[in-house]
């Protein structure tokens, strides 16, 4: 499993879409360089369904297999809720594929765009942001 | 004559109903912010806002903090208003956060709303005179007190502390006025047409106005702040506690 950079030109509409949608959150996500996307392939190692933002801890191996650990800012669980999330939709030892924008400061936290659960489930960040659109 | 019995059957039935004064509407229960935009009805979404005009001294500031929070965000480090610290929104920004939904709660003498986003609270005392400018003590929501004009919500609220900001994070004084006109605009759609005059602060009054619609059995979600990873460093500067496991 490792981390694999995409080019600005991918999925340039759903970009949009997702940038336009953090204009109505609830405070400004500019710490987030929403410009670029990185996915992670990993374990879960926390999920907290809490406020004001939900949170996944993810452990994500490199091609060598030393472990990089990422945190993952969600929005909050009232707005999850609307994009179709329950609290148990993850938990400890989950393998799963999040598409995320990566803090500015290069430290490995993100915010998430979309994440593909064990099940196959693609949940993104609040309704209109969904992987699917 | 038969027929003479039937008009004044039907003038006394009419004048009856006039004597009934009409029943306010129901705006009982939980209500989503109605945005327009691809897909919205334009003559449910809310019409264009008025603009900002404020006096000289206030406008040089303003546009001054603006010009800051662009730069900043820009470099990763967004200025952190107070949600980032979980401080509530007060009035009148409290009425719409991004895809929070608001509870209306009509009681005998009172209409308390609460909100989804951080558990806001207002309450708007209805029938009752406002207290005079000065007298209310300076909070998050101020004092609101309601009245029925026809079917349309009448609120006034006084009151708002200058620290919290307002209506598109622009100053206010302890001068700033709001008034509310609260109506059904179809079935199960909801504006409520904000106007905020300030003669301290504001040229003019500025009028915007909130859409939304009824979500029938929504069950709020709660909004407790207990797991806020955001922090804000002494520039102001807002950053995320990264964990490493």
């Amino acid at each position: 499993m490792r981390a694999l950079y995409h080019g600005r030109a991918i999925l340039r509409g759903m970009t949009a879409v997702f940038v336009l949608l953090l204009g109505v959150l609830h405070h400004s996500f500019a710490m987030f360089d929403t410009a670029k996307q990185v996915t992670l392939v990993g374990t879960v190692t926390v999920f907290e369904w809490t406020n004001p933002h939900a949170y996944i801890e993810l452990d994500v191996p490199d091609e060598t297999g030393a472990v990089k650990h990422w945190t993952i800012e969600l929005g909050s669980p009232s707005i999850l809720q609307q994009g179709g999330w329950k609290f148990k939709d993850l938990k400890y030892g989950d393998k799963v594929t999040a598409v995320v924008n990566p803090l500015k400061s290069g430290q490995t936290g993100a915010l998430l765009m979309r994440v593909t659960l064990p099940d196959g489930r693609v949940l993104g960040n609040g309704p209109g942001a969904s992987g699917r659109q | 004559m038969k027929g003479l019995a039937v008009v004044a059957l039907v003038m006394f039935a009419a004048s009856a109903h006039a004597q009934v004064p009409p029943s306010p509407p129901d705006f009982t229960g939980v209500w989503a912010p109605y945005r327009g935009g691809r897909g919205a009805d334009p003559k449910l979404a809310a019409p264009p806002a008025s603009p900002i005009v404020l006096k000289p001294e206030y406008a040089q500031a303003f546009d001054a903090k603006r010009k800051a929070e662009a730069d900043a965000a820009a470099k990763g480090e967004p200025i952190a208003s107070g949600a980032v610290a979980c401080v509530p929104y007060g009035m009148p920004r409290m009425m719409s956060v991004a895809l929070y939904p608001i509870e209306i709660l009509p009681t005998k003498n009172q209409i308390t709303i609460v909100t989804e986003a951080f558990s806001e609270v207002r309450r708007i005392y209805m029938n009752v005179p406002q207290q005079p400018m000065g007298d209310v003590p300076p909070g998050y929501y101020g004092r609101s007190v309601g009245r029925w004009e026809g079917d349309t919500l009448v609120v006034d609220t006084i009151g708002v502390k200058t620290t919290v900001p307002s209506y598109q994070n622009m100053p206010h004084s302890d001068r700033m006025r709001i008034t509310e006109r609260v109506r059904l605009v179809a079935t199960d759609y909801l504006h409520d047409q904000i106007t905020i005059d300030d003669p301290v602060v504001l040229e003019k009054p500025v009028t915007y106005t909130l859409a939304y619609r009824r979500m029938p059995g929504y069950e709020m979600v709660e909004f407790v702040c207990d797991n806020n990873r955001e922090y804000i460093d002494e520039k102001g500067g807002t950053h995320l506690r990264v964990r490493d496991r």
